[in-house]
C-alpha cells in the first residue's frame, strides 16, 4: 500500500470513529458526557487491536477501551457472535478502572464475516452504590458490577439486564439515555465501515489495519530509538483525600536499540484502603499517554504505536489494583501516573515534557432534594487546577492536564440542579515561579439553594504541597478545601446543611527552569 | 425601465462587483481589496462595473447589498481602540477560564488565543440573577458609576457586559446600560442578554466581546459607506450580508458586527439554495474551494443548514478550539484548510499530507513563480495537465510549469513515486480531505450526504469538485455561471432576514403559554423593526418559528421547525410529535417516558425572496476539439478541452473532459457526462460504474 493510498483510507477511519464519537455526545444525557466530554470512542480490527481512536475524549478512557476489546473478546466465542450483538462490561480490571465507566462493544459485520468492532467507553451519571468518592472500603459498596454479558442479542434487548440496571442506580432515565447512545454509535461506525469497504473494493481491513499498526509501531520505534539509552528515574509525591500521601516511583528505561520504553514502577506506594487504587489498564493508559505525547504528539494513538511502551508493575502497589480493593475515585492517583514519567524523561528530552501540574481534576457530586422536595443526584462534575510550565511556554491556568475533559458550565449546573455559585475566578499567583512559570489554579465556592440538608461527595487533592517545579522552577501551591470558612481534610460523602458553603482553590502548576 | 442592482463583496484578495440589469444583462469583474482602507476597492468595483454598463450611480435605483471580511479583518489584526468587559462578581475570568479544556489531548504545547479585553479592562459587579430568572441581588448604581469613571479614565469606547444567568433574564444587564446611555452615552454598550441570550457563560461572553471590539471599528466604517454612497447619488440605504444568510440595514447591522463575521461565505452558500431552486434540487452539498481554504455547506429543503456556535481566529496550527467561539446565529459550514496554495509534504509515518500551510497568495504556489518553492494543489493540477500554463485568468497570467515539475519531481522522490503519480496523489488527497470532512460534517447534523448533487464554484471549486463528489457519492455536479463572483452575485439573491433567538426552558407538560407568548412576541417586535429598516414593506414581512428541544437530562438540542404560529396553536401535543419525528430521523430513535423540554425559541424574520437572476449567458466562441494529455490515475490519457462559452444545450460531452473559462477550469472524470442547463449551469453527471 502506498502512502497515498493508506492515507485515504486511514483519514476515512478517523472519520468513520469521529463520527461515532460526534453522535455519542450529540444525544447523551449527562452533563458528564456532552459538556465534559468524558468518552473514548474506537474502531478496532477482527483481532481486535485498535486502529483508530476518535480526537475527542481522556486518554484514560482511549487507552483502556483499548484494553477492554481485546478483554472482552477473550471471555466470548467471537464465532458465536451474530449481527445485531452488542456487548457490555464495567468490569473495573476489563475495562476502565471503575463501575461508572460502561464499555460497550459491538461487531461489525461484512455479510457473514466480523471485519472489526466499534466500541465506546463513558462516564455514566450513576452506577448506584456509593456514588462518586473514595469512602467505600472494597468494591462491593462502589455499585453495580456488569460482568462482560450480550446488552443486545441479534438485535434483541437483554431485558433482564437492563431491569437489573433500571433497578440498581438513582439515574434509570440518563443511563438508559446514555446506554442507548453507545449502542446508536456503534450502528452509524458499522454502517460507515461497511461503505467505506463498498467505495474501496475491500473485502475486510485487515490488510488495511496490518499496515496502520505496523507504520505506527515503526514510528514509535523510530522516535525512541532517536533518545539516548539508558535508565533515568522520576518520582512525584501527593496527598490523597484522607491526608494520605501517595508515592509514585518511576525507573524509565530506554531501548535506543530496540526502539522500547519500559516504565517500571517499583518502589510506588502499596495499595490503599480507600477507593483510589489504579487497575493497570488505567495506569497503562497514563503512563503511555505521558511517553507518546512527549515523543511526537502528531503519531496517532493506535495498537502499534502503543506496542513498544510496556509497564512493570510491582504485586502490592496502588497502580495494579487488585480485588476486592475499592476503586471508585482511582483518576485520583492515576491523573498523577503521568509524572514521574515525565520528570525521568525531562532528563533526556526537558524541551517536550510538561512540569507537575495539579493533576488530578477535584471531582464533586450533589444529592439531595431541591425546594419542591424533588430529589436530584448529579452527574460528576470537576474542576482543575494550573497545568505545568513547557520549557518555552508558560502553564496554562485552570485546564484540564492529564485528562482531556472539560468542565461543565456554571450555567447548566445552575439550570440543572438547584446549585449556586458564588465564585469562579482564577487564583494569581498558585503557579509556580520559574523561567516559565506554572499555570495558576482556581478559586470556587458553591452552595445549595434548598431547604433540606444534601450530601456532599468531593475528590481534592494536594491538600498538603503543590506541585514540584520542574528543573529550578518554583513549586505550584497547594490546593484548599474548606467548609463554612474551616479547612476540611476528611472528604468522605458528608451530610450538608441548607446553608452551607463549600470554598476550594485548586492547586497551581508547577515551574520551569529558574527564574 | 430598466432597473440596476450592485453587490460588492470584499474577500481577503479580491474585491467582487457584480451589477444586475433588470433586461437580464450582467456586469461583473474583479478588483485587488485594499486593506488599508477597504471602501477605495469598494468604489473602484462600483465604477468597473457602473462604467461598463455605462451608467451613473443615481440610475442604481434598486438595492446595493455588501459582503466584506472588515470583522474578521479587526478580530485577526486586534488593533482596534481599548475595549472593556462587566462580568458578575466572583466570576472576573470566564474569557481565560475558557471551558478548562485542552483541545488536542496528546500535544503539550497547544496555545489559546489570548482573550479580546485583558485583565486590566476587566470589571466585575455585585449582582445576581438565578438560574430560574429571580434577581437575587440588584445592580447597584454607585458601583456603575465607578466602573464608568474607571472606564473613562482609561479611555474606553466600547463595553460589552456579560452577567452570569442573563440568558434567562436580562434586567441587571439592562440596567448597567441604562446607567450608561444617561452618564456615558459616547461608549457603545453591548448586552449579552441582546447579542446572544443564550446558556453557558463562556460562549456567551466570548461573542459579546466580539461584538464590543468591533463595534468601534464597524460603525465608523458603515456610517462612511452610508454617507459615500449617498453622496454619489445611490438611492437606497445599503444592505449588509450577515453570516446567518440574511440581508439587513448597514445600519442595523453596525450594532452587531458578531453577525457580519462570515458575510462573504454565507452568500455563497446563498447561492448554493438559489440553485437549488432553480434546478428543483432541495438537498445539495454547496462546495466552494479558494486559495486557501475550501467551505462546504449542507442546502436541506433549498434552504442552508444554520448553526449557534462557530469559531474564529484559530491560533495554534489552524486547530479547532484554539480560536475564540462565537453563539450567533450562521450559515453551518465547514471551512478546510486545504485550497489551491495548500503545500504537499511527506509526514515521519511517510504519508502525504496536505496543508494546513499555505503558501497564500504571496508567494503563492510554484508555478505563480513568485518565489514559491514547495509544491501546491494548483502545482500539481498544473503539472497533471488538467490546468493550462498559458490560460490562466484568460493567459493574463502566465503559470510556470517547469517550476511546479522540479518542485513534484522532489515530491516524488520522497515518496518513492513518479513525478505524474506523486501529483495525481496530492489531488485525490486533498479531495479525499475535503470529501472526509463533509462526510464527518453531515453525519454530524444527522444528514445521509450519499446521493446528495455538488454544487462547485471558488476559483479551485471546479477544478476538484468532480472527485470529491466521486467520494461523497455525489451523483452529479452542478457548475454555475458567474463562478468567480458567485458570492457576490448570492447577495442579490438573498432575502433581508435577521434570526433571533431566546432561550425559556420548560418541559412540555409544564408549558406556561403566556410566557411563551411573551418571548415570541418581543423577537417578533425586534424582527419587524429591522425589516422595517431594511425598506422591507410590512405586508412582505414573514415569520417562520421553530424551538430547540431535547428529552430532559440532555446537553444538545435538536430544532424543529414548527408549520405554524405556536402562539395561535398553542399545541404542546403537536410540538412533541414534531419533535420525536426529527429525533428519530436524526438519531434512529424515539424514547418513550421520558420528559421532553423546549430551551430555545427561534424566530425567523424574513422579506420575500427577490427575483433576480444571473442574467442570459450568451453563447460564443470555437467549438472546439482541442485536446491535451491528462495524467488521470497515473495513466497519460489525451483528453479533449471545451471553451465553456461554446457549450450549448444539447450537448453530451462524455468525460474525462475539461472546460475552461477565464476565471476557472472544470475537470470532469471518466463516466461522467456533461449538459448545458438553460441557466447557463453546466451539469456532470455519473454514467456508470467506475
Amino acid at each position: 500500500m502506498d502512502g497515498v493510498e493508506l492515507q485515504i483510507l486511514w483519514s476515512n477511519l478517523i472519520g468513520i470513529v469521529s463520527e461515532q464519537a460526534r453522535a455519542l455526545q450529540r444525544i447523551a444525557f449527562s452533563p458528564i458526557v456532552r459538556e465534559a466530554g468524558d468518552l473514548a470512542n474506537g474502531l478496532f480490527d477482527e483481532q481486535a487491536r485498535m486502529v483508530a481512536q476518535a480526537v475527542t475524549g481522556t486518554p484514560g478512557h482511549i487507552n483502556s477501551l483499548a484494553a477492554a476489546a481485546r478483554n472482552l473478546l477473550d471471555s466470548y466465542d467471537v464465532d458465536t457472535l451474530k449481527p445485531g450483538d452488542v456487548l457490555i462490561t464495567n468490569d473495573p480490571w476489563m475495562s476502565a478502572g471503575h463501575f461508572f465507566d460502561i464499555t460497550v462493544l459491538s461487531p461489525i459485520f461484512r455479510g457473514k464475516r466480523i471485519i472489526g468492532y466499534a466500541g465506546s467507553t463513558i462516564h455514566h451519571a450513576d452506577i448506584g452504590g456509593y456514588g462518586i468518592g473514595s469512602g467505600a472500603r472494597d468494591i462491593h459498596e462502589e455499585g453495580l458490577w456488569i460482568p462482560t454479558m450480550k446488552l443486545y442479542d441479534a438485535g434483541k434487548p437483554n431485558e433482564t439486564l437492563f431491569q437489573i440496571i433500571r433497578r440498581n442506580v438513582r439515574t434509570p432515565d440518563a443511563l438508559m439515555g446514555d446506554l442507548g447512545a453507545q449502542v446508536s454509535s456503534g450502528i452509524i461506525a458499522s454502517d460507515r465501515l461497511n461503505a467505506l469497504c463498498d467505495r474501496y473494493g475491500l473485502d475486510d481491513i485487515a490488510a488495511l489495519s496490518d499496515e496502520i499498526i505496523a507504520r505506527s509501531e515503526t514510528a514509535t520505534r523510530e522516535a525512541i530509538r532517536k533518545l539516548p539509552g539508558g535508565t533515568y528515574h522520576g518520582e512525584s509525591q501527593f496527598d490523597v483525600p484522607g491526608g494520605q500521601v501517595i508515592t509514585l516511583k518511576t525507573a524509565v528505561t530506554i531501548d535506543a536499540d530496540k526502539g522500547e520504553i519500559e516504565v517500571d514502577f517499583e518502589g510506588s506506594s502499596g495499595p490503599s484502603n480507600m477507593g483510589i487504587n489504579v487497575v493497570p489498564a488505567y495506569t497503562h493508559a497514563y503512563a503511555t499517554f505521558a511517553v507518546r505525547s512527549s515523543l511526537n504528539p502528531d503519531l496517532p494513538n493506535n495498537a502499534g504505536s502503543l506496542a513498544p511502551i510496556r509497564l512493570k508493575l510491582p504485586d502490592q502497589c496502588v497502580v495494579n489494583a487488585k480485588y476486592p480493593s475499592p476503586v471508585n475515585a482511582r483518576h485520583v492517583v492515576g491523573m498523577y501516573v503521568p509524572f514521574p514519567i515525565l520528570k525521568a524523561l525531562a532528563q533526556v528530552i526537558p524541551d517536550r515534557v510538561v512540569a507537575e501540574g495539579s493533576g488530578a481534576v477535584w471531582t464533586i457530586q450533589i444529592q439531595g432534594k431541591d425546594r419542591d422536595g424533588k430529589p436530584f443526584t448529579s452527574s460528576m462534575f470537576n474542576y482543575s487546577g494550573g497545568m505545568g510550565a513547557r520549557a518555552a511556554k508558560p502553564g496554562i491556568s485552570a485546564v484540564c492536564y492529564p485528562t482531556g475533559v472539560s468542565a461543565v458550565p456554571v450555567e447548566v449546573l445552575e439550570a440543572a440542579y438547584p446549585i449556586a455559585f458564588t465564585c469562579k475566578e482564577l487564583e494569581h499567583g498558585t503557579g509556580g515561579t520559574g523561567k516559565q512559570p506554572g499555570g495558576d489554579g482556581q478559586r470556587i465556592g458553591y452552595r445549595m439553594r434548598t431547604g433540606q440538608p444534601w450530601l456532599l461527595n468531593t475528590i481534592p487533592s494536594r491538600l498538603k504541597a503543590g506541585p514540584e517545579g520542574l528543573l529550578g522552577g518554583g513549586d505550584g501551591a497547594a490546593g484548599v478545601f474548606r467548609i463554612n470558612g474551616e479547612d476540611v481534610t476528611d472528604t468522605r460523602k458528608r451530610e450538608m446543611q441548607p446553608d452551607d458553603e463549600v470554598f476550594m482553590i485548586t492547586p497551581g502548576g508547577g515551574g520551569y527552569g529558574a527564574a | 425601465m430598466t432597473r440596476y442592482s450592485l453587490a460588492i463583496d470584499i474577500g481577503g484578495t479580491f474585491t467582487d462587483a457584480v451589477l444586475l440589469a433588470s433586461d437580464g444583462r450582467t456586469f461583473v469583474d474583479k478588483t485587488l481589496t485594499t486593506h488599508n482602507n477597504l471602501l477605495e476597492g469598494f468604489f473602484r468595483g462600483v465604477d468597473l462595473v457602473t462604467g461598463r454598463a455605462g451608467i451613473a450611480a443615481a440610475d442604481v435605483d434598486d438595492v446595493v447589498v455588501h459582503a466584506t471580511t472588515v470583522v474578521t479583518n479587526a478580530l485577526i489584526e486586534r488593533k482596534g481602540p481599548p475595549v472593556a468587559i462587566i462580568l458578575t462578581e466572583g466570576f472576573r475570568d470566564i474569557l481565560y477560564i475558557r471551558e478548562e479544556h485542552r483541545y488536542d489531548m496528546y500535544d503539550p504545547q497547544i496555545e489559546f488565543a489570548e482573550p479580546l479585553i485583558p485583565a486590566d479592562r476587566t470589571f466585575t459587579l455585585k449582582e445576581r440573577i438565578f438560574a430560574d430568572g429571580t434577581v437575587g441581588t440588584p445592580v447597584d448604581r454607585d458601583a456603575v458609576l465607578g466602573i464608568i469613571a474607571e472606564c473613562r479614565a482609561k479611555g474606553i469606547v466600547s463595553v460589552a457586559i456579560c452577567l452570569l444567568n442573563s440568558y434567562r433574564n436580562g434586567a441587571n444587564e439592562e440596567a448597567v446600560r441604562a446607567i450608561f446611555e444617561e452618564e456615558a452615552p459616547e461608549i457603545y454598550v453591548s448586552l449579552s442578554s441582546v447579542i446572544a441570550p443564550q446558556m453557558r457563560e463562556y460562549l456567551r461572553a466570548s461573542t459579546v466581546a466580539i461584538n464590543a471590539y468591533t463595534v468601534p471599528i464597524t460603525r465608523p466604517y458603515l456610517t462612511a459607506l452610508i454617507a459615500e454612497l449617498k453622496e454619489r447619488g445611490f438611492r437606497q440605504q445599503p444592505l449588509i450580508m450577515l453570516s446567518n444568510g440574511g440581508v439587513i440595514g448597514a445600519e442595523r447591522a453596525s450594532t452587531m458586527p458578531v453577525r457580519m463575521i462570515e458575510s462573504g461565505p454565507a452568500a455563497g452558500a446563498l447561492v448554493a439554495c438559489y440553485f437549488s431552486r432553480i434546478f428543483g434540487i432541495p438537498d445539495l452539498i454547496s462546495f466552494d474551494m479558494g486559495g486557501t481554504t475550501a467551505k462546504a455547506c449542507m442546502v436541506q429543503g433549498h434552504e442552508p443548514l444554520v448553526t449557534g456556535t462557530f469559531e474564529v481566529d484559530r491560533r495554534y496550527r489552524f486547530k479547532p478550539g484554539s480560536g475564540m467561539p462565537i453563539t450567533v446565529p450562521s450559515i453551518d459550514m465547514i471551512e478546510i484548510g486545504a485550497g489551491g496554495g495548500s503545500i504537499a509534504s511527506v509526514n515521519d509515518l511517510g504519508l502525504l499530507k496536505i496543508g494546513p500551510e499555505s503558501a497564500g497568495s504571496m508567494p503563492g504556489p510554484v508555478c505563480y513563480g513568485r518565489g514559491g518553492t514547495d509544491p501546491c494543489v494548483t502545482d500539481a493540477d498544473l503539472v497533471l495537465g488538467i490546468l493550462n500554463a498559458d490560460r490562466f485568468l484568460g493567459g493574463d497570467m502566465q503559470l510556470n510549469l517547469s517550476g511546479a515539475e522540479a518542485a513534484y519531481d522532489a515530491l516524488g522522490e520522497t515518496l518513492g513515486l513518479s513525478r505524474e503519480k506523486a501529483a495525481w496523489g496530492v489531488f485525490e488527497v486533498v479531495c479525499e480531505q475535503m470529501a472526509a470532512a463533509t462526510r464527518t460534517h453531515a453525519t454530524e447534523r444527522g444528514i445521509d450526504y450519499r446521493g446528495q448533487p455538488m454544487l462547485a464554484f471558488g476559483g479551485a471549486g471546479p477544478v476538484h469538485a468532480c472527485m470529491v463528489a466521486e467520494l461523497t457519492e455525489s451523483p452529479k455536479v452542478i457548475y454555475p455561471p458567474l463562478a468567480s463572483v458567485l458570492s457576490a452575485f448570492g447577495t442579490l439573491v438573498t432575502p433581508a432576514q435577521i434570526d433571533l433567538v431566546r432561550s425559556h426552558v420548560a418541559t412540555l407538560d409544564t408549558l406556561d403559554w403566556c410566557g411563551v407568548d411573551t418571548v415570541l412576541n418581543a423577537m417578533i417586535a425586534e424582527g419587524a423593526t429591522a425589516l422595517g429598516e431594511a425598506g422591507i414593506r410590512e405586508e412582505d414581512f414573514t415569520y417562520a418559528f421553530s424551538a430547540e428541544m431535547r428529552y430532559v437530562g440532555q446537553q444538545s438540542e435538536v430544532r424543529v421547525h414548527l408549520e405554524n404560529d405556536p402562539r395561535k396553536t398553542r399545541d404542546a401535543r403537536a410540538i412533541k410529535d414534531l419533535f420525536e419525528a426529527e429525533y428519530h430521523r436524526q438519531y434512529g430513535l424515539k424514547l418513550d417516558g421520558m420528559n421532553i423540554e423546549i430551551v430555545n425559541w427561534l424566530v425567523t424574520a424574513s422579506g420575500r425572496q427577490p427575483e433576480r437572476d444571473t442574467g442570459t449567458v450568451p453563447t460564443e466562441g470555437t467549438r472546439g476539439t482541442e485536446s491535451r494529455p491528462v495524467h488521470i490515475r497515473g495513466e497519460a490519457r489525451e483528453v479533449p478541452v471545451w471553451q465553456r462559452h461554446a457549450i450549448t444545450e444539447g450537448d453530451r460531452i462524455t468525460g474525462p473532459v475539461i472546460i475552461e473559462e477565464r476565471e476557472t477550469t472544470i475537470f470532469v472524470l471518466e463516466n461522467w457526462v456533461v449538459t448545458r442547463h438553460d441557466s447557463g449551469s453546466l451539469v456532470a453527471e455519473k454514467t456508470g460504474e467506475n
